[in-house]
Parts: structure tokens; sequence; C-alpha cells
């Protein structure tokens, strides 16, 4: 058995393939995911490997690509559509919303709707508002949905696999700026699971706890790193499933360091960073010694210009000062 | 993967009120204009006017062995279909008709919650193509389409259970009242929000497809839904993909109270199949010899892995778009008009002057019809309302640390 590392995307594609072998009822749908293997070639190699039955190049249509879904899976498939960009699920919207996610709840448990939608993520990619939004608080408030967001290679195969398999409807947020700039090692035919709705500590530490995922999970270890060198232990929770929220683990981190700091990149108004600081002043409200604190991107839409995006995206600083500030609070 | 599920607990053990105890007389007296939800009823002198015509057309409807003008005598011949078959037919039409003015008069006695979205005037354009499908065949509705659930055979006892919200409806109360689906017999939920069966159904054919099943699917959509996206994905979809499905546009002119003339500047619907490369075709939705032949052609053409048909049927709802919308966006002279074109007496006609059908048998058939409606009645009343909390399962298949489904109380 060999052993090489691989890119998060190369996890991505390499689980669909091992996926799309393993069980004939999947298929693939997305624009423009057949020939092309995808704009950052995540389906690349899918088309040849099973063909154009099982691997479809959809029209520019996302209501559709979400939508057929709903009576594929009613009829005995596994679909597994993509949306080229997190910020083009708009469209679909209402598919997914009104009649994915609540499908089951609906006909009283009758159906279950084991669709993965795959979804392009977040910033740094220089890609402006269109390209590079975290939107996934949108779908917050829907039940029946799961959300996974992977941050690691090694969870990128782990949650896309469990998503696959699960026979709840996924939303699986890959983050665009992770396809190609981590490696690690996945051996070959190893089949890693990731349980869907527990969170990862990534980094032990007692002072205070650090909750994000994505991108800024690797930003939030590297300031960890630089605080630990000060005496200030943080501890880092890669969220890993987004909804529903693993707050169990959540609670049990900040119960001990009595302190929080939650970071994402969307706009801090209505994120999941709400979501989770209500949980917490709900549930721990007198573990506290120190008021959450929310470190997200600005309340306005995302710009385009290198130095604006920069900007825009918390930085390694930034997310070390405020744990910090609130560690020494 | 499509998971059934064995029906559980909640079982009709016979109850309380009976549809005997509601006689007519008490049914009169009780009759309320509800004052919720869409368009506003009538109020006063008005309002009485106003439920008079409604159960003098309600009685017209009902008498479907009326005469009509000759011009719209049927002609022609149903392809393939023996008369034992066109006999079955009328009977699930007469069946959609009985029950649907059965369910207008008990919502107007309050006997159930919501509205109700009656189906009179329409019932040829599903039940025809709807009485073809096999059973595992698919079937997308929309919210006024009870007649593709009677034409496949759902029993109308689960029909009355729906409609009233009980442990007995496949979805055990709740969903929404009216939107008829039935697992077992491939009729899936209709969803308010209009054209999401549309695309649904796409999927289904496309499932098929891939799956190298023997099925089809059908959807069904009205002329202001050919205004959605959905309508044009789904169509261009199953175009590219030859998908085994049929399309069905029921044209009644009205989408709720926008006319057609504000939906589209095109004339025949059907045009819009040139768009997708597939045939589309208009037909009088209120003929059933018409609406047989071309719904046969195009589930031949589905079966036989030649892809999509789009038919129009031009037809009419006798009443408003739900039963609290007087419909008063309409002139009186149209209804009236439409009211001749009838679908059901135009049948019973053309089965009579074939000689397949008799007065003793048509009597039978209504005898027959009207004792399943009650009993269906009967079954529906008599049915529990489901517990306060049913509604707290089935949001996940899979359990997760951090959801609870009371978090919130």
């Amino acid at each position: 058995m060999s052993v090489a590392a691989i890119t998060y995307i190369d996890a991505i594609n390499r689980t669909l393939h091992e996926e799309m072998a393993r069980d004939e009822t999947t298929f693939l749908i997305g624009e423009d995911t057949g020939i092309y293997g995808g704009v950052f070639k995540a389906t690349r190699g899918l088309l040849e490997a099973f063909g154009p039955e099982r691997v479809i190049d959809s029209p520019i249509s996302e209501s559709l690509i979400a939508g057929m879904t709903v009576g594929a899976a009613m009829v005995g498939c596994r679909p597994l559509p993509e949306i080229q960009f997190a910020d083009f699920i708009s469209p679909a919207f209402d598919q997914i919303v009104q009649q994915l996610a609540r499908y089951r709840w609906r006909t009283d448990g009758t159906y279950a709707m084991p669709v993965t939608i795959r979804c392009p993520w977040g910033g740094g990619v220089g890609g402006g508002v269109f390209h590079s939004q975290s939107n996934e608080a949108w779908f917050m408030n829907v039940p029946g949905l799961v959300m996974v967001a992977p941050s690691t290679v090694r969870d990128a195969a782990g949650l896309l696999r469990a998503a696959i398999r699960s026979d709840d409807p996924v939303l699986y947020w890959e983050h665009k700026k992770l396809y190609r700039s981590i490696k690690d090692e996945i051996a070959d035919g190893e089949e890693i699971v990731t349980e869907i709705g527990r969170a990862h500590v990534a980094r032990e530490g007692r002072h205070v706890t650090a909750v994000t995922f994505g991108y800024l999970l690797h930003l939030t270890l590297k300031a960890a790193e630089t605080l630990s060198a000060d005496g200030i232990e943080v501890e880092v929770i890669d969220l890993r499933t987004l909804l529903p929220l693993d707050t169990p683990t959540v609670l049990e981190s900040v119960s001990k360091t009595g302190r929080a700091v939650i970071v994402h990149e969307a706009p801090k108004t209505g994120g999941i960073g709400g979501e989770i600081a209500a949980v917490l002043a709900e549930q721990c409200f007198w573990e506290l010694d120190a008021p959450i604190r929310r470190l997200t991107g600005f309340n306005t839409s995302f710009p385009a210009a290198k130095a604006m995006e920069d900007h825009y995206m918390p930085g390694v600083e930034e997310i070390e000062r405020a744990l910090r500030e609130t560690a020494e609070t | 993967m499509a998971e059934k599920k064995t029906p559980r607990k909640r079982r009709n053990t016979g109850g309380t009120a009976t549809a005997e105890e509601i006689t007519e007389a008490a049914a009169e007296s009780q009759e309320q204009g509800p004052t919720t939800q869409e368009g506003a009823a009538p109020t006063g002198e008005a309002k009485e006017d106003f439920q008079a015509l409604q159960r003098r057309r309600e009685a017209t409807a009902l008498d479907v062995a009326r005469d009509f003008p000759d011009k719209y005598r049927l002609a022609g011949e149903m392809e393939g279909c023996p008369d034992a078959r066109k006999l079955e037919l009328l009977e699930r039409l007469v069946k959609t008709r009985e029950f649907d003015a059965r369910m207008r008069r008990l919502f107007r006695q309050g006997r159930f919650e919501g509205t109700f979205y009656s189906q009179i005037g329409q019932e040829a354009c599903d039940v025809v193509i709807a009485f073809q499908l096999k059973k595992t065949d698919f079937v997308g509705p929309s919210h006024r389409d009870l007649g593709a659930s009677v034409g496949k055979g759902i029993p109308l006892r689960a029909l009355a259970a729906q409609v009233y919200n009980r442990v007995d409806s496949p979805d055990g109360g709740r969903y929404t009242a009216c939107h008829y689906w039935h697992p077992e017999y491939w009729v899936m939920q209709p969803s308010t929000s209009i054209m999401m069966n549309w695309i649904a159904a796409t999927g289904a054919a496309f499932g098929f497809k891939m799956l190298k099943k023997d099925n089809v699917a059908v959807a069904f959509g009205g002329d202001g839904a050919t205004a959605h996206g959905d309508f044009h994905e789904g169509c261009n979809f199953a175009g590219v993909h030859g998908l085994p499905i049929v399309y069905v546009i029921q044209n009644n002119l009205w989408a709720e109270s926008l006319p057609l003339s504000l939906t589209t500047a095109v004339r025949d619907l059907s045009h819009r199949a040139d768009a997708y490369g597939f045939p589309g075709i208009t037909i009088d939705g209120n003929d059933v010899v018409a609406v047989w032949n071309a719904t046969r052609t195009a589930l031949d053409r589905a079966r036989g892995g030649e892809g999509p048909t789009l038919i129009e049927m031009k037809t009419y709802r006798w009443f408003g778009h739900s039963d609290i919308d007087p419909a008063d966006y309409r002139s009186e002279d149209e209804v009236e008009q439409w009211m001749e074109r009838d679908p059901l007496p135009r049948y019973v006609a053309w089965l009579r002057e074939s000689e397949v059908l008799d007065e003793e048998t048509l009597e039978d058939m209504r005898a027959r019809v009207r004792k399943e409606v009650e009993q269906a009645v009967e079954f529906a009343e008599a049915s529990a309302r489901p517990e306060p909390d049913a509604f707290l399962s089935d949001v996940f298949v899979h359990e997760y640390p951090g959801f609870d489904v009371r978090a919130g109380r």
C-alpha cells in the first residue's frame, strides 16, 4: 500500500471516483463537470470512468441541478450535484430549502433524500463577490438540511464519503483556497469516513477556545502557535459540521476554558458565530469568564481588489489579537 | 435510496361523528363563509347569493348525464381502449367529481380546516392520463390534481383523510391539506411553491432512464406555471436527455386571478415545446376521447425511448382558485360558456352513442361512487386528529449530537 501526500482537491476527486465505483446508483450533475472535469478539476476523469449516463454536464440551470435530485432520489438514485461556485446556489435555493431539505419531514418519514450537493466556497482566491462568498448562513435556519465544511485533506475525503453514504441531504462546502494549498497523506484504498455531526478539537488548550472552520482554521492554528510561546494555550475547534452544529463539543470546551472566540469569513450579522454565541450564552453563561467574541468578515459584500480582499479576510494577526485580548480579559 | 416506511401506529378505529349525522338541511344552516387565507369571501346578502350560485353549479356538475350543445359532441374512437376500460375510466372521472363536490360542501360546513382546491371542470386533464399509468410510474401533480390521484387508483379514504389532516392521511396531517399524494401509488407530494413537482418529475424520469427502468413520469402544471423558470429548466433538460416524461399543461385561462394574457403573449402554450426540441400539442382538455388519444401517444413515446411530449389541454375550473376565492375576476358569462363544455356529460353522451353505456349502468356507477365517497368521508371524520407533537419526528434520517428538535422550547 503506497502512501503519498495528496491535495485537498485530489482527496475530493479520489473520493468521488471511489464512491461512484462503489455505488452504481450514484450520479454526478453540474456545470462543466463532465467533459471539462470541473472548473477546478475536482471531477476530472469521472466522465471517462462512468460515462455520460452517470456524469452529466448540466445546462446552466441551478434550480434543475438541485431540484431534479428529489425525484431521482425517490426512484432509487443517490445524486451528487455540484453547484459550480457556492455563490451560484441562490437560483437553487427554493428547491433545496422547500423541497429537498423538507421532503422527508413532509412525507412523515416516508422518503430519505440521500443527496450530496458540493459547493466550492470561500475567499482568498481573487474571485470578487460572485466567486468568494461564505454563504453557509443562508441555510442555517433550514430544518432537515445537513452542512459539512472540511478544513483538512483527510476530512475532505472523510466528510465527502460520509455525506455520499448518508441518507440525509448534505451541503458539502469545499474551500477553494484549500484546494491546492494543503497536502496530507491518504493511503491508496484507505476509506476515511469522518462522522457527520462531530466537531474536531484540532488543538488542545486551557485558556481560550477558538471555534472556526475552513481556510481560517489554518490561520487560527498559526495564531495559536504564536500565543503558545507567550503562555496562552488556545483550544482550537474545527467545526467540520455546520448544521446541525456540534454544540456538545463546543460547550464542553468553553466550559473548560471559560472564553470563546468565533472566527468565520461570512459577515457577522446573522452568521454562524451568532448561533454559536447564543448557544454558549444560553447553556454555559456561568462558566464564562469573558464576553464571547466574534471575529468575522465585514458587513459588506466581498471585495475584488487584492488589497481589499486581504483586508476583508480575518488575518493571522487579527485572530491572534482577538484571542489574546479575550484570554487576558 | 428511496426508503419505504411501514405505516405506523394510528389506524382508523372508528369514532364519533359520521357523515350521516350531517343532514343536508343542517348543512345548509351550518354553511359559513371562511374569513382567513387568500381572497375574501362575500358577506351578507352577497354571500347568500354567492353560495346559492355555488350550490346550483355543484348540482349541475353532478348531473353528468345532462344535455349540452351539439357542437361539443365528441367524435372519433379511443385507440386501444376496450369498452370495459372506457367504463372504468368514466367511473374514475365521476369519482373525482363526486368527491370534489362533496368536499366543497363539507368545507362550507366547517368540517375541516384550511381550504379546498376544487378541480371541477378540469378532471379529464389528469384522470385520463393517470388512469393509463402503471402503479410504479411517477406522477408529479400540482395542488389541483385530485384527478391524478383518483385516476391512478388511490383509495378515496386516503384522499379524504389528507383533506381532513387526520392521522390516516399519508402524511399523518403534518403537511398541507388537499395536497394529495401516496407513496404506494407513486404520486409525489405536490409542493405549494409552483413547479417544484415539474422539476422533481423530470428528476424521476432521469432516474428511470439511468437505472434502466421501464417507467415513465408525468408532470402537471397550469398555464400560470409556464411562466416559472422551473418550467423552462425542466423541459430543457428533458429535451436534451430525451427523458421518458409527459408534461401536461392544464390551461384553464386563469392563474389564480391572473388572466392568460398577462402570463404570456403566446397563443398556444404547446408552442413552447419548439424551444426544447420535442413535440408539443394543444388539445381540448375537456374532450376525453382527444385526451385519451394524445396522452396514449405521448406515453408510448416516453416508454419507447423517444423522449418527452408537452401537451396543452385547454380547460376551465368552474370555481375559485380555492374555496374561499369568489373568482369575481371572471365574468359569469365565461363560466357559463365553459360549463357547457363540461367533459363528463360529453363523455357520457359519447359512450351512450357508442352503445357502451346504458342508463342502468350509469345509475349503478353513480350509486357505487356516492357510497364510496360517503365511506371515505366517514373514514376521514372518524380518523383521529394527530397528536400535537406528532410533527416532531423525521426531520433527519440519522441522529446528530447537536440536534435537538425541541431546542427552542
